[in-house]
């Protein structure tokens, strides 16, 4: 069907995503908590555009919105970049010192935040994606605590994690690198807890803490364990392939 | 603590997520609070992750994660009761129990806590102690209701 | 002089904590005593709230139409001896009607309960509600032998579309489209949903029909499930409602053991059962996404309503999910039909409400009016106007999504789109009114306070905004506002009511933009002058003693928590600004109005 972003003619399937026409069709909308492998939060609420259905204009999150029928969508009118600047304003005055916000504040020309009381130390903006990603990809060691302005994200009783892997997976996909993970001679320390990393059998350097290669092989029912990291696995497996099809043509 | 009684209460419930929080409110009924054991057996038992249960455990306030005292004092914070003067009353609770909301008296005999609203706004401000009403709350009424309750001032 | 009297003792929360359980019982022990001589047969029934629980305990007894307020136990014997026995009327437990300027028979007479239209709350006060056979006597459950053996699916759901029955949750959405799009969903299973979640401070209409009528609620969702093609409903109670808990409790069973719940109802081929749901105590799972959340065994987070809950709600699946009064009116407007309920109310807000009338008003307590009766009625003429003769200085409609309305509006008609034109909200029906001592920037920061905990903190606008508009307004109360703080409050407001989630982000500026269009002057005295006019912000407020007015009674003195006051009798009291709490008791012990914020 067709959508109209920006006064653009868009193509777009039903129930896809207004983010990811616009993206399709290189129409710039910012985020800060969408991931394309983890899609659906809408909490950080910086990708907000206006739809206009039938002259009625309603302010929704592009990332999250499906096209169901033809709508024209603006993602620059000035009540949009207003609302955009606040939203980089509030996220300042909750993380200060972060980089990635404060390269949100140069994008919408914002000053520092000087109003209110503010926690010098504090990165996360709570935007949920390292959750997800430990629920997806690791053992689900941590989660939101907490209700309304003192949520947050922790362990149990924010003691050291019993069942974090050290996959490292939150920390990878933190929009604003809020999760310390530290990494030092053989050793991978997240969560309070401190894992032993294993070499790759190939090329020697450390790849994977030995919870994490346990945890894999479970989940994808490996009898025997290679320890390969990601780029030797694909040079070993490319040789399996090379001696199964050797008489193919 | 004995992870037998906690099985006595969750196994009376299908190994369904959907009756996660109604399990969690029988322990905390139980046991006034919500003990670590108790997590561990749930999470077993529904086959949960003890994080997302820990996580509702800090969600809901009927859940606690520390024991409650003795004596429960709910003032309610409703707007009715806060148009009648009840964030005087919760002051002077907190100044006389030297408690901070939330919390409970050293020798546990009380808890303060407030309810956003009870739903008995004719007889504001109100204040419930366990599940006993006290309807029309006077500052000055505050010190002769909690004596029947025992406890000791703390200086 | 018939030969059965009924005794009726109140059982609601009210009545409850002043004390009617004892009242009951020892009129149960005064009849028990007295069986030798008895030639009335006596049926004692615990009732429902009947509304006017401020002077409760209520007993009422028929057929004689007698109504007595304030009963203690000690009165018990009294009124089995002369009431109960000889017909006799108890002067001093009557109700005093103000405007009449005497005392009336029955609470029917009295203003406030004269002026209402009882339709949701029609049996509440009049049953037993632990007793199925009161609900059936009252017309219970004809409505559902209606909607199964007389009438088709899409008859219901056209005779609720035609009625005009709105949600009386908050929104006002249409009911009747609402079940035809679910309708019209061809998804199974399909479920039915009340939401008992009433959080908003200052309502409790929904605990008093949940308590007091239990079956009513059930028997709108038998219909409905009928009606769309569900087999399983849920009723979501919040955790504090422990009565209402109970009472829902045992009525589900009682209607399962009378065949209106479970397989066959009522030798038809529908079967439908309801569960219960108990809170967790969170105000956000009040909100429906939250709601089905909470329900589906997670914490109470909103989703994004894209894609509508009629669509997919609880597990994906096509959900009706209504408010607990708006399933009390499905009954009687099945049994009487679409039109007789067309008939009431406004153009566009059909029925009646129900409204929780508190805060400084005399006459406190639930009053259900038809749609579009004004506020001056509501407040003065059923409500009896302001504690104390006080001035009237606005009132606060809707709860924490709602806001405050002055007196300029008084003559308002209380109906859905002309609360919204002033900007305000019916939402639930809570209506908080508010004297010349309430001060408005206080009602803002205390709405902001509270939502500020109840926010599930998910998204960057509400919670963020909430915190930094509550830190603003704070600031203002304690002393430290700033001028720019003004401009500040209502650009954060924009995005907030737009950019959030869910309802409760999106209604949480509103308490602070009505109070702010409305109010003004007073968040510029407490910024600029550093006073709080209404004697309530302690940081802006000093109280004083008038000589010219003070007779030395010693009244305050004797009421002061703080021991801050002294004074020899018949001398003029002094307050020490040190020890000073600024609880106002003296302010509210006075007789003089001696007492003064400077």
């Amino acid at each position: 069907m067709r959508v109209i972003i920006d006064d653009k003619e868009c193509e777009a399937s039903y129930g896809e995503y207004i983010l990811q026409v616009a993206k399709r069709n290189d129409i710039y909308i910012p985020t800060l908590c969408h991931s394309d492998a983890l899609p659906g939060e809408g909490s950080c609420r910086l990708c907000v555009v206006e739809v206009i259905d039938k002259g009625q204009s309603t302010v929704v999150t592009s990332c999250i919105y499906p096209i169901t029928k033809e709508i024209t969508v603006v993602t620059n009118s000035k009540k949009i970049t207003n609302m955009r600047k606040t939203i980089v304003m509030l996220l300042s005055a909750r993380v200060p010192n972060n980089k990635v916000v404060r390269k949100l504040r140069e994008e919408f020309g914002i000053s520092e935040v000087t109003r209110f009381r503010l926690e010098e130390l504090e990165q996360c903006v709570l935007c949920g994606l390292c959750v997800k990603a430990c629920e997806k990809l690791g053992s689900s060691a941590i989660a939101a605590v907490n209700r309304g302005v003192t949520k947050k994200i922790s362990t149990p009783y924010d003691e050291p994690s019993l069942v974090c892997i050290g996959c490292g997976a939150c920390a990878y996909v933190c929009p604003t690198n809020a999760i310390t993970i530290s990494e030092d001679n053989g050793s991978r320390k997240i969560w309070g807890k401190e894992f032993e990393l294993i070499k790759c059998e190939s090329c020697g350097e450390f790849y994977a803490s030995k919870e994490e290669v346990e945890f894999s092989a479970k989940k994808l029912n490996e009898k025997s364990i290679q320890h390969n990291c990601r780029k030797c696995r694909k040079k070993v497996n490319a040789e399996k392939f090379k001696e199964i099809f050797a008489d193919v043509k | 603590m004995n992870t037998l009684n906690f099985n006595e209460i969750i196994e009376k419930y299908p190994k369904e997520k959907r009756y996660t929080l109604a399990i969690l409110q029988d322990i905390q009924r139980n046991f006034k609070y919500i003990p670590k054991d108790a997590f561990t057996a749930l999470s077993l038992y529904l086959n949960i992750p003890i994080i997302k249960l820990y996580s509702m455990a800090t969600f809901y306030k009927a859940l606690s994660l520390t024991p409650k005292g003795k004596n429960i004092i709910t003032v309610c914070d409703g707007t009715a009761c806060h148009v009648r003067s009840s964030s005087v009353l919760i002051d002077e609770l907190q100044k006389y129990l030297q408690i901070k909301l939330g919390e409970t008296t050293k020798d546990g005999i009380f808890t303060l806590q407030t309810v956003n609203c009870l739903g008995s706004c004719a007889i504001a401000p109100v204040m419930v102690i366990n599940d006993k009403y006290y309807g029309k709350v006077t500052p000055s009424a505050i010190k002769k209701i909690l004596k029947q309750y025992g406890g000791e001032e703390d200086e | 002089m018939s030969d059965k009297r009924i005794v009726y003792v109140c059982f609601g929360t009210g009545c409850l904590a002043n004390g009617s359980m004892d009242v009951f019982n020892e009129i149960e022990k005064n009849i028990e005593n007295l069986n030798l001589d008895i030639s009335v047969k006596t049926i004692i029934k615990s009732t429902g709230c009947n509304g006017l629980c401020e002077k409760g305990p209520v007993v009422k007894i028929e057929p004689d139409g007698i109504s007595y307020f304030k009963v203690k136990a000690s009165d018990a014997e009294e009124i089995v001896k002369k009431t109960i026995l000889k017909g006799e009327v108890i002067n001093r437990l009557l109700y005093y009607e103000a405007t009449l300027k005497r005392k009336v028979k029955s609470h029917k007479e009295s203003e406030f309960f004269k002026r209402q239209m009882k339709i949701a709350l029609r049996n509440i006060g009049e049953i037993d509600p632990g007793n199925i056979e009161d609900y059936k006597i009252n017309m219970g459950y004809l409505a559902l032998d209606k909607a199964l053996f007389h009438m088709s699916r899409n008859d219901i759901i056209s005779e609720i579309s035609k009625s005009g029955l709105r949600g009386r949750g908050g929104a006002g959405f249409p009911t009747g489209s609402k079940w035809k799009q679910c309708d019209s969903i061809v998804s199974f299973p399909k479920y039915v949903v009340c939401n008992g979640d009433e959080g908003d401070p200052g309502a409790f209409m929904d605990r008093s029909i949940m308590e007091g009528d239990p079956h009513s609620v059930i028997e709108g969702m038998i219909i409905c499930a009928y009606a769309i093609g569900a087999k399983e409903g849920f009723t979501y109670i919040r955790d504090e409602y422990s009565l209402a808990i109970k009472n829902m409790t045992n009525a589900i069973t009682e209607a399962r053991k009378n065949g209106y719940l479970g397989d066959n109802i009522l030798g038809s081929s529908f079967s439908f059962d309801i569960q219960i749901v108990r809170g967790g105590g969170a105000f956000v799972c009040g909100e429906s996404t939250a709601l089905m959340s909470s329900i589906e065994g997670s914490t109470g987070e909103p989703r994004a309503k894209y894609i509508h809950s009629v669509e997919k709600g609880l597990w994906g699946q096509p959900t009706v999910l209504n408010n607990v009064e708006t399933w009390a009116n499905v009954p009687v407007i099945i049994e009487n039909g679409s039109d007789w309920f067309n008939a009431i109310g406004t153009k566009k807000s059909k029925g009646t409400k129900v409204f929780s009338l508190v805060g400084k008003v005399k006459n406190t307590g639930l009053v259900e009016v038809p749609m579009g009766t004004s506020l001056r009625e509501l407040i003065y003429d059923i409500g009896g106007g302001i504690i104390g003769d006080r001035k009237f200085k606005g009132v606060q409609i809707g709860g924490p999504s709602g806001g405050c309305i002055p007196e300029e509006y008084l003559d308002l008609s209380v109906d859905y789109d002309s609360l919204k034109e002033a900007d305000s909200m019916m939402g639930s029906g809570g209506m908080i009114v508010m004297d010349d001592r309430t001060c408005m920037v206080d009602v803002a920061r205390y709405y902001l306070n509270f939502l500020s905990e109840e926010s599930c903190g998910k998204c960057v606008p509400c919670r963020e905004g909430i915190k930094r508009m509550l830190e603003i307004i704070n600031d203002i109360c304690e002393g430290r506002g700033k001028e720019e703080d003004i401009e500040n409050l209502k650009a954060i407001s924009e995005t907030v009511s737009e950019a959030s989630l869910c309802g409760l982000g999106k209604s949480a500026p509103n308490p602070v933009i009505s109070t702010l269009k409305y109010f003004s002057e007073e968040y510029w005295e407490h910024i600029l002058n550093k006073r709080c006019r209404a004697g309530v912000c302690k940081e802006l407020t000093t109280y004083y003693i008038g000589s010219d007015s003070c007779r030395g009674c010693g009244l305050c003195k004797k009421n002061c928590p703080s021991e801050a006051i002294l004074g020899e009798a018949k001398k003029v009291h002094f307050i020490d600004g040190n020890k000073c709490s600024k609880c106002g008791s003296c302010i509210n012990t006075c007789n003089f109005d001696a007492v003064k914020v400077k």
